[in-house]
This record gives structure tokens, sequence and C-alpha cells, in this order.
């Protein structure tokens, strides 16, 4: 389903230039529960970024889907990622002034999905995420868990086919963060969604299906288990 | 869309302290530019006026040659039979009155004046009966009464008095060249002060009855103009024609100018005053602009991560351009509603009272024909133009820092601290 095929990505640094990815090569297939662990600066963030098509290769191919990324001009990667990627980030991401309901049910706004249909599949999600009741809170009256249980409810609410999500524990206090992996998890195996997840958290390897290390841009190993 | 107007109505209240101090500089711009301009617009159409009731009148006739001629002031180009003519007009439902204007030195004696001394000046012979229907000397008397006709009397303007430290009964001599080149001297009685909106009418205006100069400088008969009243709802340019025609059918040799060709001079100067007065407006404007777009660089620098979070998800760039659109309109429309509603109550004030500025015309020259009150007056359009001006320049300040964030690459956007 993705193909990571020698994928190159440089960052000028004013004159020095840092190899974040050197060479990096992966396959990850439909409905997979996969985390890219390593330590701070191993690359981790930038091979998200590259799978999901927010940043641009400086060699190698991503093909997803049997598309080929680095064909695809800004247009197309903005609606690439509407129809068919759900983001989960570190700090949340949420906005602050409107309500769980309205954090969530944007995504299928923008996706112009009748009124009726996004209140209903909004309603749905925000239940399995466990937020029933507080539908109607703003962020700043939830706890860092419920908080990202709406970011996890705002990356499921389209169906996506693949959820990349960034370091989400690790704003999280161990307890809340092993909930939201357990809630990642069961979104995986219900929905038979593509979840990629970054962590430098050993914990939260312990819950991946398949964990690829990286070291210094380049992939170490790589083991289901 | 409608996801857009929700998220910016609510990103306006989230700072509310912000948004209203936004709105209130913008609501001051605007309240200062339609004060300034209904100033502008009011102080325009009283000069208008007070030119065509004291200086001009709205269409005046002269004989062929004269307008050419005019700094010379000559006798001989003149109208023949002006009292035919205005009688033909006023058949034809125009007020109209024959003047003489000379050049003269006016002669001042120290049994008056304290000091003997001479000055050249411009006298207006007026036709003592028919002048009220065309000018509004009427209610102007600050002193005296007007000069009657056949009598060697003059009315002169209030700021000449006062500079020469004229009054009533002082007597003068007027001395100039009669119709044909000979020397006339002309004793004349100060009778009355007048003191009227036209400041240049008060600086220089020499006021004497037509029949007496006429006796004095060979002008029997003869006008060097004739002047006449429009209507206010009246073409001047359409009435310029009518009475060209009816000028040329009871003879030849005069030739028709509207107050527009007549003040030419007022209204280049105008013109450079307004542009004065429009680089002021400018400054005004900026001041708003300058509020706002202070404020959209802030809020978008804040809410980068918000919006690579929006990119990430897919929304495209037109709908974040919208957005921060809607909410720099929000904040606009609060600005213009409040500013335009500041701007109208004050604008009562404004033209009814009116700002003194007495002091200052004094002093200085200006083309403006408005005597130290200056009023505003009611503009429907300029205000609407304001008001719909507050609204669009805010949308159009926030596109610039938009644009910026949004060339930021996402990744840079969510690293955003
Ligand atoms: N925009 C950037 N400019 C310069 N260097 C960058 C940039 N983004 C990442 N890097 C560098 O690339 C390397 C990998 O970064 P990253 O992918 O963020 O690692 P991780 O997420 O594993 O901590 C690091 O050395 C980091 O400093
Ligand atoms: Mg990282």
């Amino acid at each position: 389903m993705i193909q990571v095929q020698n994928v190159i990505r440089n960052y000028k640094a004013g004159e020095t230039v840092v190899k974040a990815l050197k060479g990096v090569s992966l396959d990850i297939g439909d409905g997979e529960f996969l985390s890219i662990a390593g330590p701070s600066g191993s690359g981790k963030t930038t091979l998200l970024n590259l799978i999901g098509c927010i940043d641009a290769l400086d060699g190698g191919e991503i093909t997803i889907e049997g598309q080929p990324v680095s064909g695809m001009d800004k247009k197309t990667k903005t609606e690439f990622r509407r129809n068919n990627l759900g983001f989960i980030f570190q700090t949340y991401n949420l906005i602050p002034v409107l309500s769980a309901y309205e954090n969530v049910s944007f995504v299928l706004s923008i996706l112009n999905i009748p009124e009726k249909e996004i209140e209903e599949r909004t309603m749905r999600i925000l239940k399995e995420v466990g937020l029933e009741g507080m539908e109607h809170r703003r962020p700043d009256r939830l706890s860092g868990g419920q908080q990202q249980r709406i970011a996890i409810a705002r990356a499921l609410v389209k169906n996506p086919k693949i959820v990349l999500a960034d370091e989400p524990t690790a704003n999280l206090d161990s307890k809340t963060g092993e909930e939201i992996l357990k809630l990642m998890k069961e979104m995986n195996r219900k929905y038979h969604t593509t979840f990629i997840f970054s962590t430098h958290d050993s914990m939260v390897m312990d819950y991946a299906a398949r964990l690829v290390l990286l070291h210094d841009g380049q992939i170490v190993s790589d083991e289901r288990r | 869309m409608k996801f857009l107007v929700v998220l910016a109505c609510k990103n306006l209240t989230r700072y509310k302290r912000r948004t209203i101090i936004t709105a209130v500089t913008i609501a001051i711009g605007l309240m200062l530019f339609i004060l300034i301009d209904s100033i502008l617009i009011g102080v325009d159409r009283e000069s208008v006026r007070n030119l065509k009731w004291y200086e001009t009148s709205s269409v005046r006739i002269m004989a062929t040659g004269y307008w050419e001629d005019r700094l010379m002031l000559p006798l001989d180009v003149s109208i023949d039979d002006p009292y035919t003519k205005v009688q033909l007009l006023r058949e034809h439902g125009y007020d109209a009155t024959p003047r003489i204007m000379f050049a003269a030195d006016l002669i001042l004696y120290s049994e008056d004046f304290g000091e003997d001394g001479n000055l050249p000046v411009q006298v207006t012979a007026v036709d003592t009966t028919l002048d009220n229907t065309v000018f509004r000397f009427e209610d102007t008397l600050l002193e005296g009464r007007f000069a009657e006709s056949g009598k060697n009397e003059l009315v002169i303007g209030s700021w000449m008095a006062e500079d020469l430290q004229a009054e009533v009964g002082y007597w003068v001599t007027l001395v100039t060249r009669g119709n044909g080149g000979f020397f006339e001297a002309m004793d004349m009685q100060i009778v009355g002060i007048v003191n009227c909106p036209n400041p240049n009418v008060n600086r220089s205006l020499l006021m004497v009855p037509i029949d007496t100069v006429a006796d004095y400088l060979a002008m029997e008969n003869l006008a060097t103009e004739i002047d006449i009243a429009l209507p206010e709802s009246a073409d001047t340019d359409v009435e310029a024609q009518a009475i060209t025609r009816l000028m040329a059918e009871s003879g030849k040799g005069t030739t028709v100018m509207t107050w527009k060709d007549l003040a030419g001079d007022y209204l280049a100067m105008m013109q450079a005053e307004r542009g004065g007065s429009s680089t002021m407006l400018f400054l005004v404007f900026l001041i708003a602009a300058v509020g706002i777009s202070n404020t959209m660089l802030m809020v978008i620098n804040e809410r980068t991560r918000e919006l690579g979070m929006m990119r990430a998800l897919g929304m495209d760039d037109r709908s974040i351009h919208w957005l921060f659109m809607l909410e720099a309109g929000g904040i606009g429309l609060l600005g213009s509603s409040i500013g335009v509603a500041l701007g109208m109550l004050a604008n009562i004030y404004i033209v009814q009272e009116g700002l003194d500025f007495g002091f200052f015309m004094r002093e200085m020259d200006m083309a403006y024909r408005v005597q130290s009150i200056f009023r505003g007056a009611w503009s429907l359009r300029s205000i609407l133009t304001t008001f719909f001006s507050g609204i669009f320049l805010s949308m159009l300040v926030a596109w610039i820092p938009t644009r910026r964030a949004i060339r930021m690459d996402i990744p840079s956007c969510l690293r955003h601290q």
C-alpha cells in the first residue's frame, strides 16, 4: 500500500547540510499498526511528513496506493491529504475556540459532506473514542488525554486509509499514553486503518505490531511481532 | 464556507480586547475621515454658493473681448443697452442686473483717516434696485445703509474698512479714467459697511450706484457686465446656452460665461487645497490600516501551528485566505459600524454649528469663500463609501500576512511555537 524507496531528505541549515534521511526504504501494508522508533533527531518526523505529503523529497520515491508522491503538485497533495490521510500531533493542535464536536466535524465540512451525515458520523466517532457527553466542551475544559481523543476522532472521522501520528503520547503521562495507544489499536482493528506512529518511548514501542527503528536517518531494524 | 464563518466569528471573540482595540482604531480613523470629508464637502458647497451670491453670480454676460482684457477693467469693451437686455432676460424668467466694474485710485484724507494716502482699488457700480435680485448683499450690512441711486455714496467691505480704519460718514475720492480716457475724480461718502460670508468680498468690495458712475465716466446706457442668478436646481450649462441664444437674437457682440468659467482661478486653487486635504485623509486611513494589519500579523503569527494543522488536514489556501479575510472583515465591520455611527453623530454638530476657523481665515489667503465658520455637509454616498471601504480595506490588509503564512511549508508551521 505504501512503498518508501530509497528516500533522501536533506535540510540546509545555513552553510551546513543536515542529512535527515539517508536512503530509507520501507513497505507498509494495509491495516498495519506500525511504530517508527528512534532517538530524538533520528528522522522520525521527517519520514512521517514525507509519507503525509506535507514535505518534499530530495531523492527516492514514495508511492501510496500506486500513486507516486513526487509527481503530485501542491493542489493534488492537498486534495490527497484531505481525502486519504488523518493526522495526530504530539501537541494535539485542536482549535481552542471550537467545541470537541466542531473540532471533529470541520474535517467533514471541508469534504462537503451533507450536514446530516456530518452530525451522525461525528457523534458516532466521539462516542467511540469515549467522549460521549463532552461534545460541547472546548479543549481547555478537557484533560490532555481527552484532547488527544478528540484528535483521534478528528483523524478517523473521515475514514482515512492512513493515520499518521507523530509522537502522540509524548505530552501525556504514561498511564494516559497507554490508554491512547489502546484506543488507537482498537480503532486499527475495527476499521482496518493503517496507523503509523513515531515514538522514542519503549513502552509505546511495545504496542506496535511492527517496529521500525531509525537511527541517524537510516533504518537499523524492522521487525514484526 | 459556513464553517469558515463560524470559525472566524468565534476567533473574534477569542481575543475580545484586541478585537475591540483594533475596531476602535478603525472607528476613530473612519470617524475622522467622515468629519474631514464632511467639512471639505460643506466648505466647497458653501464656497460655491458664496461665489455665486457675492462675486460671480451664476451666469455673466460680457462684451465679446472683455474677458481677455478683464485685468485692465476696460470701459470701452462694454455692453450696449444693458437695460434692454436685462428686460429681455427678465421676460424669460432670468433675474439679471447690470454692473460696471472699473479701476480707480482711492484717495484717503487726513481729516478722516488721520493721514493722507491712496491705494489702487477695483470698484463695483451696481443698480441699487436690481442688484439685490441677483446678489445677496441685502442682509450683510454691518453698519450704515446701502448707497442710494444717483448719490455719491459708497459701501465698503468690512475687512477693507478695518484695514483702512474707515468708518461710516468718511469722505474719499475715486480717481479714474472715464470711457474715452479722460481723468475723472469722484468724491464719495462711505455710507455703509458690509460683512458677507465671502472673505474675498469683505477684503476688496467698494460698491457705488451705477447711475452716479455712468454720469461721471460717460457710461450712460452701457455696462461692463450683466449678471444673472439661476435657481439652485438649474443646470448652469443648459441655461447658459439658452441665454447665449437669447443674446444672439437681441444683437451681437456679447459673450456668456458661467460661474465655473469665471471662477477658474478659484476652482484651480480648490483643486490644490483638495490635494492637500486628501493627503490628510490618506493619513487617517493609514492609521486604520496599520492598526488592522498589525493585529492580523499578530493573529496569524500566534495561530501558525493551527494553520499548519488545518493545511495538513487538507484545507486549501483559498479557504485559509477566506478565513483570515473574514476575521479581518469582522473587525472591519465592527470598526466601520462604530466609526460611521460616531462620525454621523459628531457630524450633526459639524453640520449645524460648524467649526470656527475665523482666527485663521483672516490671516490666510485661502481659496475657500467661507468666512470663519466651516460647516460640514451630509453626503450619504461619502458615508457609505467610507463604511464599505473600512470593511473592504480591512479584508485586503489581511491578505499579505496570510499569504506569507501559506508560503511557509507545513512542517515549519507545525513546529512553530
Ligand atoms: N527544517 C529543518 N531545518 C534543518 N534541520 C532540520 C529541519 N527539520 C529537521 N531537521 C534535522 O533533521 C534531523 C531529523 O529531524 P526529525 O525528523 O525532526 O527527527 P525526530 O523527529 O526523529 O526527532 C535532525 O537532525 C533535525 O535537526
Ligand atoms: Mg520529531
